[in-house]
């Protein structure tokens, strides 16, 4: 099963960029949605909602993308791909860092994405929200 | 008593994790396993089975066999390669006390394995390469019960 984006610009306080990814996120995947969302950056897009309502599953190296994705939109340089899974040291650096960046922000994670963030802490990399309305509010 | 069985060959490729998470799936529901264990199996499978295309295959033409059974209780999920030996239950769990630069790289991937089955075995292949044995309870944790 592939994974879908849907691209939608919401004018809240400040203008919100929602991702809705729909699908699963996986290795042969991961590395489009760090393109996308470079894309979205360059354009301008500075706060970024990734509605995962429609996530059905995601592997570590979409937890890589996710993290890579933090980077990019706080105008940073993702992991470099080519240094692969090593990746996860900077993931692991980041959440011991414990900043709470609120840049890149999470809603609708179903209870098995959700597992899989908390049992790798990076779910303390995100504010996440239950639902696209609450979140965009929270911008 | 085996009483559920299925097998799965594919290519060393990303592009076939998707069918591997499927018929993971499908011999879940056939075991009537719950859905957290159905998701803690496609996690397992999925990074064990990244593993081998990433790390053991390396980009190489190679082909991965899939084993599942019930046994008992026991959803079995056999890996078979033929990629360079690499033994998981080798590397350390991450600790969040040590330098994340000190980390072994790869290992959220292992971890999610290790967390979403109850045993993890390896033995090398007679001839070169991997058998990697998942085992997974389809008797609810007793945090899901």
């Amino acid at each position: 099963m592939a994974m879908l984006t849907r691209v939608e610009r919401i004018e809240a306080a400040v203008p919100v960029t929602v991702m809705a990814l729909d699908g699963e996120l996986d290795a042969s995947n991961y590395l489009r949605l760090v393109d996308d969302v470079r894309q979205l950056y360059a354009d301008g897009t500075r706060n970024l909602l990734l509605d995962l309502s429609d996530l059905s599953f995601i592997a570590s190296s979409g937890l890589v993308a996710l993290f890579s994705v933090v980077k990019v939109m706080n105008g940073e340089e993702p992991p470099d791909p080519e240094y692969g899974w090593g990746a996860f040291r900077e993931v692991g650096r980041g959440v011991e860092q414990g900043a709470v960046q609120r840049a890149v922000q999470l809603c609708g994670a179903p209870p098995s994405v959700a597992e899989v963030l908390q049992r790798t802490g990076l779910d303390r990399l995100f504010v996440s929200h239950p639902d696209r309305e609450s979140a965009v509010a929270s911008f | 008593m085996v009483a559920v069985r299925r097998e799965l060959r594919i290519d060393a490729d990303v592009a076939r994790l998707a069918d591997v998470r499927a018929a993971v799936r499908e011999v879940a529901r056939v075991c009537e396993a719950p859905s957290t264990c159905m998701d803690d199996l496609v996690q397992a499978v999925d990074e064990a089975v990244t593993n081998v295309i990433v790390h053991g295959y390396r980009g190489q033409p190679g082909t991965i066999d899939l084993t599942a059974e019930l046994i008992g209780d026991d959803i079995v999920i056999t890996i078979e390669d033929r990629a360079p030996t690499f033994d998981p239950t080798t590397v350390p769990p991450p600790d969040l006390s040590i330098p994340p630069q000190h980390r072994r790289p790869g290992g959220m991937g292992i971890h999610l394995m290790r967390l979403a089955v109850d045993s993890v075995q390896h033995r090398p292949r007679p001839g070169g390469g991997n058998i990697l044995i998942l085992t997974r309870s389809r008797v609810p944790r007793a945090k899901e019960a």
